[in-house]
């Protein structure tokens, strides 16, 4: 009988599975292992250039300073503009969760979604006009202001964290909030009734409970943000060199494919070694 | 997809009575470079019936890709002379049939007798608009125009200064500024040291014409390095711009149309280029803000007080141009790391 | 009193970061009926974006087509994630970690590789370009982001739930339409509406793979950044999100998707 179900079980796993994974597998597995392979070569395998295998393209990111300084930045600026959007982002979805009922939570909630389906670019340089000496913000400021104050935050790190916690909040406030949303609301009261101070309720029952939504969200942030080079090429200027830039240019500027994607596995690498650190941690933190 | 279909359609049926076939050309160029001018491409349909759809690059690399990656996707390419070599000897172009083209015989023997235009021994792109790459200042924080490259380096205007984000441009850049052979750079530390003191003065680097043209606007820029035709562009658009071609040089630039060895329309592609470098489209083009022709007969065409007319017209300026040669991987690798290298110490 | 104070500082914050978002979505709009093409201020009003717009068939097809696209695209990535993270959370099986672990690859891999990846693989194996590879592409990448926000609501799934109305007599089919579901359905809008703005901001793919002239809303915008993009392009995004604004708000008048009350 078990192993019938068993068997049963088996047919329901690859069933509801095998489409998804195997989309993946055909439309980014597949052409990832491609550059993969390329990584390990001199030059890329088309029309009649010469090309062998090594593995120079990776010995080029240790022995280049310049790579490890600019991941490393990526890096700390990812920590930074996930930890914003977590402190900034988890409130807001309790008030969304918690405080607010009915007509106006699923209005809301849309609500917040809603500037993620306007072009990132064209948000960008929405924050440029905002951002920038004389523009929106610092006129605005003086006009409400009674005294003159100069803000020109243009082309700095931090115009780079306002447009890239803006282009992510959303993905933590969401994932928070359906975490959130899903506790009933009855353990809060009994655990209130029993004398449970706020903090300890937050401390014991509304974080461990809300983590994995918590945890997603910060982890579809900190992934991409590593890789970005758009809104730190346009808002950051003369200081907006990341990661993401040196691997662009290798396929935009220069046609050296195979370092490019030697540069951004090694990236996912990092990326993944960091998630895999940091899951046990944050798995004991649940418990 | 259904649009250019329906149009394709009833254009080959109302040509079925005349002889020429008419054919749907496909033209892989930069965004907003003359060939997808409205006007301009249904001057060309009216003439001969073909039509023309475009697809648009935004680096060379990227051209060069997607003509290895799309054999017989393409019938006119646009390619930077310095590029017209490696595209030659990799097979993606073919040479051109100059007799299909009337209007080459007004383009001046020192182009078409272009040596990377000439790759492999046949001519293998028609010289279409050359144009230089120095740089323009805001002319309301300038009395006089400076004529120095110097004045990148000027204190006064520190936190105002740009320049592309480009390793190759940012190399030749400073090769001119210390005096070096663009296409043969020995002093390649000379070249890092006056980068590396122009860091401090940059505000940010641009990376279009749309980029350069809002940080102009917006006043945060007093100068920056620039494009001819995008500057000519920029001053009829009524930014308070100048271009400068400095005492110590220009890097001048060479664009060519070509023709991709895998095209099926040979007649109708050749028609086209016939057509690009036609004086009549060509003034009308340079009113909208051009890049210089390459036809002597279009350039003399124009006005003149028109801006390639007087500035690029002006035998001594054409004089301190350096033109680009072909670059070879291992000089632009190298360029490349300087540059992020640069970039990176930020 | 207290709790009622910490409420309405709540409130107070959630409105915050509502500004917070809709900055820029604002100076967008607003800068569409501004007349100055490099968008310089001071503000002069003016209709010539929308003018220009009405009469620019080019942008009009492409956003169209990106929204065709993206509804696609949203609809086969929602239906196909979700089955799979429901068969991640309901089951234990050998290999699972690794198959949550390589959701990360298409997330942390830059566009552009993942972009040119697809473009070498798809004309390698003859599927070549057009509309269908754009779809094939959008799925892909839309996919892990609705797996990890179907989960994230799934792992606050109470299975007790199911076995409460198992042993009420309910049959598989039944358990999931009538709890799983519901359950789960805040998470699955959430994934959607991730999944749409993916695809309909995805500019890599669409511009590796699309068939010239029939490009996007999102690859109109990138290569025209070059010459320099006018307000139109403002123009028709501030109209695209007033229509899903109102979409949107519809919606929610009549569903109860944003969970139980």
């Amino acid at each position: 009988m078990s192993t019938v179900l068993a068997k049963q079980d088996r047919l329901k796993i690859f069933g509801l599975l095998s489409p998804a994974y195997l989309w993946l597998t055909v439309a980014i597995f597949l052409p990832l292992s491609a550059m993969l392979y390329f990584s390990f070569l001199s030059d890329v395998p088309f029309g009649q250039k010469e090309w062998f295998h090594t593995t120079e393209n990776y010995k080029a990111f240790f022995t280049t300073p310049t790579y490890s300084i600019l991941l490393w930045k990526s890096l700390r600026l990812a920590l930074m503009v996930t930890v914003i959007s977590v402190f900034i982002g988890f409130p807001c979805a309790y008030v969304l969760a918690k405080t607010i009922k009915g007509r106006a939570r699923e209005a809301l909630f849309l609500l917040v979604i809603l500037p993620f389906w306007s072009n990132s670019l064209v948000r960008i340089f929405s924050w440029a006009i905002v951002l920038r000496g004389n523009g929106i913000l610092e006129v605005g400021l003086n006009a409400v202001l009674p005294f003159e104050v100069d803000v020109n935050l243009m082309f700095s790190t931090p115009a780079i964290v306002i447009g890239l916690v803006h282009s992510y909040l959303p993905y933590v406030i969401l994932t928070s909030y359906l975490a959130l949303q899903a506790i009933d609301d009855n353990l809060i009261d009994a655990a209130r009734s029993m004398g449970a101070g706020k903090l300890t309720i937050l401390w014991r029952i509304i974080l461990p409970l809300s983590l994995p939504g918590l945890l997603a969200g910060a982890v579809l942030i900190f992934v991409p943000v590593v890789g970005s080079f758009m809104e730190p090429r346009i808002l950051g200027g003369r200081v907006g060199t990341y990661f993401g830039t040196v691997i662009e240019d290798q396929f935009v500027a220069v046609y050296n494919w195979p370092l490019g994607a030697a540069l951004s596995f090694v990236l996912l690498a990092v990326v993944l070694l960091i998630l895999a650190i940091s899951s046990p941690i944050l798995r004991k933190a649940r418990t | 997809m259904n649009k250019s279909f329906f149009a394709a359609s009833a254009l080959a049926a109302f040509s079925i009575g005349s002889a020429v076939a008419a054919d749907e050309i496909r033209v892989l160029n930069w965004q907003g470079y003359g060939t997808d001018l409205d006007w301009a491409v249904a001057a060309f349909t009216d003439k001969t019936g073909h039509t023309v759809v475009h697809e648009y690059f935004n680096s060379e690399q990227e051209m060069l890709t997607k003509l290895r990656t799309n054999p017989g996707a393409y019938d006119v390419v646009l390619i930077n002379a310095a590029f017209t070599p490696q595209a030659q000897d990799e097979g993606l172009i073919g040479p051109i049939d100059a007799s299909k083209i009337s209007n080459i015989a007004d383009v001046p023997e020192n182009l078409t007798g272009n040596e990377d235009l000439n790759a492999g021994g046949a001519l293998h792109g028609v010289p279409w608009t050359w144009g230089l790459t120095s740089f323009a200042v805001n002319t309301n924080e300038f009395d006089t125009m400076p004529s120095s490259i110097e004045v990148f380096w000027d204190q006064s205007h520190q936190g105002k200064v740009s320049i592309r984000d480009d390793a190759l441009e940012a190399v030749q850049f400073a090769a001119i500024a210390t005096g070096q052979d663009i296409n043969n750079i020995e002093n390649l530390d000379a070249v890092k040291e006056k980068l590396a003191s122009l860091m401090p003065q940059i505000k940010t680097y641009w990376g279009s014409e749309n980029d350069w043209n809002q940080f102009m606007a917006a006043g945060d820029l007093s100068v920056a390095t620039f494009w001819s035709g995008s500057a000519s562009r920029s001053m009829s658009a009524g930014l308070p711009v100048q271009f400068v071609v400095p005492q110590e040089g220009a890097i001048g630039w060479l664009d060519g149309l070509s023709i991709p060895a895998s095209s099926t329309k040979q007649d109708a592609a050749h028609a086209f280029i016939d057509w690009m470098i036609d004086p009549e489209f060509y003034v009308k083009w340079a009113a909208e803000g051009a890049p210089a022709s390459a036809n002597a007969k279009a350039a003399a065409a124009l006005p003149d007080d028109a801006f390639n007319k007087r500035v690029l017209g002006d035998p001594e300026v054409v004089a301190r141009v350096q033109f680009q040669r072909p670059v070879s991987d291992e000089d632009r690798e190298a360029y490349l790391a300087l540059w992020q290298e640069l970039k990176a110490a930020q | 009193m207290n709790s009622r104070l910490l409420a309405n500082l709540g409130r107070l914050w959630l409105g915050l970061i509502l500004v917070f978002l809709y900055a820029p979505i604002l100076v967008m709009a607003f800068m569409s009926f501004n007349a100055s093409q490099y968008y310089q201020l001071p503000f002069e009003f003016s209709m010539r974006w929308y003018e220009k717009l009405a009469s620019n068939g080019e942008i009009i097809d492409a956003a169209t087509r990106s929204v065709l696209i993206a509804i696609v695209t949203t609809i086969l990535a929602t239906t196909l994630g979700t089955a799979a993270s429901v068969a991640l959370f309901r089951f234990e099986f050998r290999g699972k970690r690794f198959l949550q672990v390589m959701l990360f690859p298409p997330i942390a891999i830059p566009w552009l590789i993942t972009g040119t990846a697809m473009l070498i693989f798809f004309f390698g194996v003859g599927l070549g370009r057009g509309t269908p590879s754009v779809i094939i592409g959008h799925v892909a990448l839309a996919l892990p982001y609705v797996i990890v926000v179907v989960s994230a609501r799934l792992a606050t799934f109470d299975a007790t739930l199911e076995e409460a109305a198992r042993s009420m007599g309910a049959g598989g089919w039944t358990i999931t339409r009538r709890v799983t579901l519901p359950w789960i359905a805040p998470g699955i809008i959430a994934g959607a509406l991730f999944a749409f703005a993916v695809s309909f901001d995805q500019f890599v793919v669409s511009y590796f793979l699309s068939e010239p002239g029939d490009s996007t809303l999102p690859v109109l915008i990138y290569t025209s950044i070059r010459k320099g993009f006018t307000p139109e392009i403002n123009a028709i995004s501030t109209i695209i999100i007033v229509i899903s604004m109102a979409v949107m708000l519809f919606a929610a008048r009549f569903s109860n998707f944003g969970g139980e009350r």
